[in-house]
C-alpha cells in the first residue's frame, strides 16, 4: 500500500470519452459501415422444442439482392472432446447455440441466417426459406424440467453428480453438494429453525444497446470484426473455437458499448456474421432488433430455492441448510454454483449443507448476469434471516452482527476470508439517518446483505510515453461503467502527468497483450494493476534517464509528481527534470519510452454490501413505490468515486427492477409475450428515488491502491431488501418474485 | 504439509477423508502428488479445477507456492458478469 | 470509418412519402395510394409499427401540414382540436388545463417528452388501441369526430368512433379532421387517472374518466364515467353515471360507482395484468377519479 498521500486516485474528473458520448459522437456497435456492405438477418425458431427436418434455402437464395444463405451446415461441427471446455463454457452448446443443428431448443433459437443488399430484402429472405419442424412438448418449468415424464432436451444428458447416476437422460445436467459439519446435529441445538421456499423469474440484463457486429472476411482466411461486446479477446478466443479458426486469424475491434452487466460475454452473431461474409466475399452487419435481444440472447436463471436455518436466542447460527434448482436455458451451465457458494458465505457457520441443480429448459441459454446466481440465492437467505430476526425479536442488523464473517472466517463454501468491510458496512447502516428516520402509513422499511467473489484474471497494459510528455495508456477492456478514466487516474497518480494529460485508449485484439474481458468487477482492480505496473516502469526508464543526463547513479534519482529529483548530496547539483523534458530528449538518451505489463490478478479480495429500502404500498391497487433507498458497500478504495456511486446505484436499481416488475412472461408453447421495454417492465428513472450511496473503504491489501471489485455486489442485496420493506408495510413476506401489483393485490386479500 | 479440503463428492475418491495432507511446495507438485495418490481424482484434476489457497481463490493455479500449513480447496470455475 | 451506405437500413426508404397542404390535397393523395397509402400524423405508433413488419404503407401522408389539422381553437361554443396537433401544445396550453383538466392530464401521459412533440390525440384515437389513454376523456366529454373522405365529410361520436381493438369507424381514404367538444356548463370539471406498474413509458392496465356537474350546493347534477383498457374498446359506464348523478359524491355513492365499474368492465387475462386485477382496479379508479373531478367542479362553483 502506497501510504503517500494520492493526489489524483480519489478525485472525480470528467470522463474521457465523456464528452464524445454526450453529443452522440462515439461509435456504438451499428455504427460502422463500410464500403458493399451487406445487412444480415436470422431466421429464428418460432417453436421451443422442435426437431429439425429439414431446411430449404433455394428460394431466398433466388432472390435478387441475396448474397448469402447458411444454416449449421455452414459451420464446422460442433467442438467435441479435448479444448472443447473451458471453465464455464462448452464451445460444443455454444455453437449449436450460435446456429441451431439437429433441434431447436428455445423460441428465438437462431435456425438460418441471410446476408443481402439491404435489410427489407434479407426480411423477405427469410420468410421465404423453408423449415421443416417436428415440434415437440416445451419444458418451461423447473417443475416440468424435473416431472419424471418431463420431455428430454438433451438424449446424452445424464445428472453428473446424482447418486446413483441415472440410466436415463434427465434435464438435470449436475447435481453439486458441499458444505461441511453435521447439520443435524446443529439443527437439534437451535432454538428457532425457519425453513421457507424461493422463486426468482428469468430476467434479462436490459442493456439499452443491442447486440451488433460488422465482420469483413479477408481473402487469406483471415477476419476482421467490429462489436459491442465485454471482451475483444473473448469473441477472439470463442469465434475461433466455433468456427475452428486460429484466434490469431481474427481481429476483433470493440465498439463503444451501451451496456453489457454479464450478456456481452458470450458470442451470438458474431461468428454468423464472420460465415455470412465469407460465403458472400462482402462485409456484413447484424444488428439485433430488441425483441431479439429477449427471446435471443441469455438472460439470466429462473431459480427455486429452499432454505433452513437454525439460530440459538441469542441469534448465532446453527446450522444451515439449501437446496438450489437454477434454470440454465436450452443448454447447461446456470450460475446455480455460484448461488451455492453465495447463499450463505455472508454468516459464520459450523454446519452446513447445500445441494444445487442445474436444470435445461425450453428457454434461451443463461448468460452470465451481474453477480451471476448470487441474487436469488441472497433473496432466500435473506428472506430466511429477516423471518428470525423478527422471531427472535431481533433488530434485523444486529441479527447480522452477531453471525457476520470476519476476517479469518471459514466461507460456507469452504475457504477462509482474508480482510473485508462487512461489519463496517452493516455498523454504517445502523449510524445512517436513513435507518432510524419515522416511517408513514403504508410504508416499510427492509434491509439485506449481499456478498460476492469478485475476479482478477489476466489483463494487459501499455502506458507509452508522447514526445509532448503526455501520455496514452492502452488497455484490451472495453469501458463500460468508466474505466478508461480510472485507468488514467491510476497512471497519473504513478506518473505525475495530470490526468487530463492521459489519453486512456481500449485497443483491438492486435494492438494490446491479452485482456480476459471486462466483467467479474475485475477491470479496475486487475488492468489498473497492470496499468500501474506498466507506469512504473515508464518511471524506472525516466529515472534512468535522469540518472544518464546528469551522470550520477539511478539510484541518486527519485520520482516526485511528475519530475526526476537529485538525492543524496546532488539536489544541489540539478535542478529537477519535469516529465515533458525527459520525453523532449528522449531520443538523445536512448529513444522513446514505453512501459508494459501483462500479468493474471491475484486476490481480488470479497465485496460485501448492506442495503436499506423504504417503500409505500398502494394498497388498493398492489402498487408499490420505492421511497428512498441507501446503498452501503465495502469498495476497497474508490479510484473514481462518481463511478463507484453509479455501479452501486446501477446494480441497486437493477435489482430493485428484478423485484419488482420484471419477468419473462411465456405462454404455454414457449413463447415469449413480453419482448419489449413496454411489457418488460424495467424500471424508468421517474420510478426511482435518487439511491444514496455509502462508501466504505477496507482497502485491499493485494491491490497498489486498495481496490476491490465493485459492480456487482450491490445487486446482491435489493431483492430481498425491497421484499423485507414490503413485509413490513403489509404484514405478507413475499417469497416469489416479482412482487408485482397484481401478486400484492391478492396476498393482500389472503 | 498442505492440507488439501475436499467437498462431499469428492471424498470417495480419497477414502472418505475430509482432509488430506499433502506434502508440497507448490500447487504443480501438490496435483502430482495427488493424482499418485488418488487416481479417481483424474477426472476432477483435468477439468481444471479453481483452488483457494488460504482463502485467496486463484482460477488458473499452478506454481503458486504453499505454506506447511496451507489449506487448499478445491472449487469449481465460476464466471462473473 | 466511411459511411458509404449502400444497404439502407431502414425499410420505410422504399416507401413514398407527400405532405399535402389542404384537407382536400390529402383526400386526393389517398385516393391515389389506395390500400398502400397511409395516413401519417405523429408517427409514433405508425413507424414503430412499420419498422417491426406489422404494417407496410408504400405511401405516407403527411398530415401534419394542413392547416385545418393543425388548429387549437377555444371558443364559447368549445374546443375544436385539430387531429394533427402535438399533444405538448395541447398540456401547455392554459385555457386546457383550465377547462377540460382531465382531457388535458389524459394527453400529458402520452409517451415521453420527445415523443410528445409529435403525438397527437388524432391518432391516439385512430391507433384503436383500447388502452389510449385519451379515449376515455373524449367519451366523458361527448367529443364528435369529423371525418374527411372523397365522399366528404361526416361526424362520429367519439363513443362510436372505435369498433374493437385496432379498428375504428374510418373507411378506405378518410381521415379525421378535429375533434369537437362543447364548451363545460358552469359547475362541470373532468379527470382521468390511469394504473401502470411503472410511473411512465408504460401502457395503461386500467384507465378511468370522470366528468360531472356539481350544482351550487353540491349535488351531483350530470356525470359520465368512462374505462379504457378493459374491453376490446373503451366504454361508457352508465351505471356508474346514474350512481353518482343525484348522490353528493360520498362514499356510499363512490362505492356504488366503483362496483359498477366493477361489473361493466370485462377485461380479458394478459401480460399487462389479470381480468380480476384490471376490474378491481377499474372500481378504485372509477372512485378516486371521481373525487378528483368532484374537488375540481367544487372550485367551480
Amino acid at each position: 500500500m502506497s501510504e503517500k498521500k494520492l493526489k489524483y486516485v480519489g478525485t472525480r474528473p470528467i470522463r474521457h470519452d465523456g464528452v464524445d458520448k454526450v453529443l452522440g459522437k462515439a461509435n456504438f456497435g451499428a455504427d460502422l459501415n463500410l464500403p458493399g456492405m451487406l445487412h444480415g438477418k436470422i431466421l429464428r425458431s418460432p417453436h421451443a422444442h422442435a426437431k429439425i427436418i429439414s431446411i430449404n434455402t433455394a428460394k431466398a437464395e433466388a432472390l435478387d439482392g441475396v448474397l448469402a444463405v447458411i444454416t449449421g451446415d455452414d459451420f464446422p461441427p460442433p467442438p467435441s472432446g479435448k479444448g472443447s471446455v473451458e471453465g464455464p463454457q462448452d464451445f460444443g452448446d455454444m455453437a449449436r447455440n450460435v446456429m441451431a443443428r439437429e433441434k431447436a431448443l428455445y423460441t428465438g433459437h437462431a435456425i438460418a441466417a441471410v446476408a443481402a443488399t439491404t435489410t427489407r430484402i434479407a426480411e423477405i429472405a427469410l420468410k421465404a426459406i423453408e423449415v421443416e419442424y417436428e415440434v415437440l412438448e416445451p419444458v418451461m418449468t423447473l417443475e416440468r424440467a424435473l416431472a419424471p415424464d418431463a420431455p428430454i432436451l438433451h438424449e446424452e444428458m445424464r445428472a453428473k453428480g446424482e447418486e446413483p447416476l441415472p440410466e436415463g437422460p434427465t434435464n438435470v445436467a449436475t447435481r453439486t453438494v458441499m458444505g461441511f459439519g453435521d447439520v443435524d446435529e446443529g439443527f437439534s441445538s437451535a432454538d428457532v429453525v425457519v425453513e421457507r421456499e424461493f422463486t426468482t423469474e428469468t430476467v434479462h440484463q436490459g442493456y439499452i444497446e443491442p447486440h451488433a457486429v460488422v465482420a469483413r472476411s479477408i481473402s487469406d482466411g483471415r477476419a476482421e470484426v467490429y462489436c459491442c461486446t465485454q471482451g475483444q479477446f473473448m469473441v477472439r478466443k470463442y469465434c475461433s473455437k466455433v468456427l475452428d479458426m486460429d484466434p490469431t486469424q481474427i481481429k476483433v475491434t470493440a465498439s463503444e458499448i451501451g451496456g453489457g452487466f454479464g450478456g456481452k460475454t458470450v458470442v451470438y452473431a458474431e461468428p454468423v456474421s464472420i460465415v455470412l461474409a465469407r460465403k458472400s466475399g462482402r462485409p456484413v452487419k447484424i444488428v439485433m432488433s430488441r425483441e431479439e435481444v429477449f427471446i435471443a440472447t441469455g438472460p439470466t436463471s429462473g431459480s427455486h430455492i429452499r432454505v433452513k436455518i437454525g439460530v440459538k436466542n441469542d441469534g448465532t447460527i446453527t446450522a444451515a441448510d439449501a437446496t438450489l434448482n437454477y434454470e440454465a436455458g436450452a443448454f447447461k451451465g446456470s450460475p446455480v454454483m455460484a448461488g451455492m457458494m453465495t447463499i450463505f458465505s455472508p454468516y459464520r457457520m459450523d454446519h452446513v449443507r447445500i445441494e444445487g441443480f442445474d436444470v435445461v429448459v425450453n428457454k434461451p441459454k443463461v448468460a452470465a448476469y451481474r453477480a451471476p446466481g448470487a441474487p436469488m440465492a441472497a433473496f432466500a437467505t435473506e428472506g430466511v434471516m429477516d423471518e428470525l430476526a423478527s422471531q427472535l425479536g431481533m433488530d434485523p442488523v444486529d441479527l447480522r452482527l452477531v453471525n457476520a464473517v470476519k476476517e479469518g472466517d471459514t466461507a460456507a463454501y469452504g475457504p477462509k476470508f482474508k480482510v473485508h468491510g462487512f461489519i463496517d458496512t452493516l455498523q454504517a447502516v445502523k449510524n445512517h439517518p436513513h435507518y432510524k428516520a419515522p416511517l408513514g402509513p403504508n410504508q416499510g422499511r427492509g434491509i439485506a446483505c449481499g456478498f460476492w467473489f469478485n475476479a482478477g484474471m489476466q489483463s494487459s497494459a501499455n502506458v507509452i510515453l508522447n514526445e509532448d510528455g503526455n501520455a496514452t495508456v492502452v488497455t484490451g477492456n472495453p469501458d463500460i461503467g468508466g474505466s478508461r478514466t480510472s485507468m488514467a487516474l491510476m497512471a497519473a497518480e504513478e506518473l505525475g502527468i495530470p490526468v487530463d494529460k492521459i489519453r486512456p485508449v481500449v485497443a483491438d485484439t492486435e494492438s494490446v497483450g491479452y485482456s480476459d474481458l471486462t466483467g467479474g468487477s475485475r477491470v479496475t482492480f486487475a488492468t489498473g494493476m497492470a496499468v500501474v505496473e506498466a507506469a512504473k516502469d515508464v518511471v524506472r526508464q525516466l529515472r534512468e534517464r535522469a540518472a544518464q543526463t546528469w551522470d550520477v547513479s539511478v539510484d541518486d534519482v527519485e520520482w516526485r509528481d511528475g519530475h526526476a529529483v537529485a538525492m543524496n548530496g546532488h539536489a544541489d547539483d540539478h535542478e529537477p527534470l519535469s516529465v515533458a523534458a525527459l520525453a523532449g530528449s528522449a531520443a538523445k538518451t536512448g529513444g522513446p519510452i514505453s512501459g508494459r505489463a501483462s500479468l493474471n490478478a491475484r486476490g481480488p479480495g470479497p465485496g460485501f454490501a448492506t442495503h436499506i429500502c423504504d417503500v409505500e404500498v398502494d394498497k388498493e391497487t398492489g402498487r408499490v413505490s420505492v421511497l428512498r433507498y441507501t446503498a452501503v458497500q465495502d469498495v476497497g478504495r474508490a479510484i473514481h468515486p462518481s463511478y463507484v456511486e453509479g455501479q452501486m446505484q446501477g446494480g441497486a436499481v437493477q435489482g430493485i427492477g428484478w423485484a419488482l416488475n420484471e419477468a419473462y412472461m411465456y405462454d404455454e408453447k414457449g413463447k415469449l409475450q413480453n419482448p419489449s421495454f413496454l411489457d418488460y417492465r424495467m424500471p424508468v428513472a421517474s420510478d426511482m428515488p435518487m439511491i444514496d450511496t455509502v462508501i466504505v473503504e477496507v482497502p485491499n491489501p493485494t491491490h497498489p491502491y486498495g481496490v476491490r471489485g465493485v459492480g456487482e455486489t450491490p445487486i446482491v442485496p435489493p431483492l430481498p431488501a425491497v421484499a423485507h420493506a414490503v413485509n413490513q408495510a403489509t404484514g405478507v413476506r413475499f417469497r416469489s418474485l416479482p412482487i408485482s401489483p397484481p401478486r400484492v393485490l391478492a396476498a393482500l386479500d389472503d | 504439509m498442505a492440507i488439501v479440503v475436499l467437498p462431499p463428492a469428492l471424498r470417495a475418491a480419497v477414502e472418505g477423508s475430509e482432509r488430506v495432507q499433502v506434502k508440497a511446495e507448490n500447487i504443480r507438485e501438490l496435483m502430482s502428488t495427488l493424482r499418485e495418490r488418488f487416481p479417481l481424482l483424474e477426472e476432477t484434476l483435468d477439468a481444471g479445477p479453481a483452488v483457494s489457497i488460504d482463502g485467496e481463490i486463484i482460477a488458473d493455479p499452478f506454481l503458486e507456492k504453499l505454506e506447511p500449513d496451507s489449506e487448499v480447496h478445491f472449487l469449481p470455475q465460476i464466471g462473473g458478469g | 470509418m466511411p459511411l458509404e451506405n449502400e444497404g439502407e437500413d431502414w425499410r420505410m426508404l422504399d416507401a413514398q412519402y407527400i405532405s399535402p397542404r389542404s384537407v382536400a390535397e390529402a383526400v386526393e393523395a389517398l385516393k391515389g395510394g389506395g390500400k398502400d397509402a397511409m395516413v401519417l400524423a405523429g408517427g409514433t405508433d405508425l413507424l414503430v409499427q412499420a419498422r417491426t413488419g406489422l404494417r407496410d404503407p408504400r405511401l405516407y401522408v403527411d398530415l401534419k401540414r394542413i392547416p385545418d389539422l393543425m388548429a387549437l381553437d377555444i371558443s364559447s361554443k368549445g374546443l375544436h382540436l385539430g387531429a394533427s396537433v402535438p399533444a405538448a401544445q395541447i398540456f401547455e396550453n392554459e385555457d386546457m388545463k383550465a377547462l377540460y383538466p382531465g382531457l388535458t392530464e389524459a394527453v400529458d401521459l402520452i409517451g415521453s417528452t420527445q415523443i410528445q412533440g409529435r403525438a397527437t390525440v388524432g391518432g391516439n384515437l385512430c391507433n384503436g388501441s383500447p388502452a389510449a389513454d385519451t379515449v376515455p376523456s373524449l367519451l366523458v366529454l361527448e367529443a364528435i369526430c369529423v371525418i374527411a373522405g372523397s365522399e366528404g365529410e361526416r361526424r362520429v361520436p367519439a363513443s362510436e368512433f372505435t369498433t374493437g381493438p385496432g379498428e375504428t369507424v374510418l373507411r378506405p381514404g378518410e381521415f379525421l379532421v378535429r375533434i369537437e367538444i362543447p364548451a363545460p356548463s358552469k359547475g362541470a370539471a373532468d379527470a382521468y387517472l390511469r394504473f401502470i406498474p411503472r410511473t411512465e413509458m408504460d401502457i395503461a392496465v386500467v384507465g378511468a374518466a370522470v366528468s360531472l356537474t356539481l350544482d351550487s350546493s353540491g349535488c351531483c347534477e350530470a356525470a359520465s364515467v368512462a374505462l379504457g383498457a378493459v374491453a376490446p374498446t373503451a366504454i361508457l359506464v352508465e351505471g356508474a353515471a346514474s350512481a353518482l348523478i343525484g348522490s353528493t359524491l360520498d362514499e356510499a355513492a363512490l362505492e356504488r360507482a366503483g362496483s359498477a365499474a366493477y361489473e361493466a368492465a370485462q377485461p380479458i387475462d394478459d401480460k399487462r395484468g389479470t381480468a380480476e386485477y384490471r376490474r378491481r382496479v377499474a372500481s378504485v379508479l372509477t372512485q378516486r377519479s371521481a373525487r378528483m373531478a368532484a374537488e375540481r367542479a367544487r372550485g367551480r362553483n
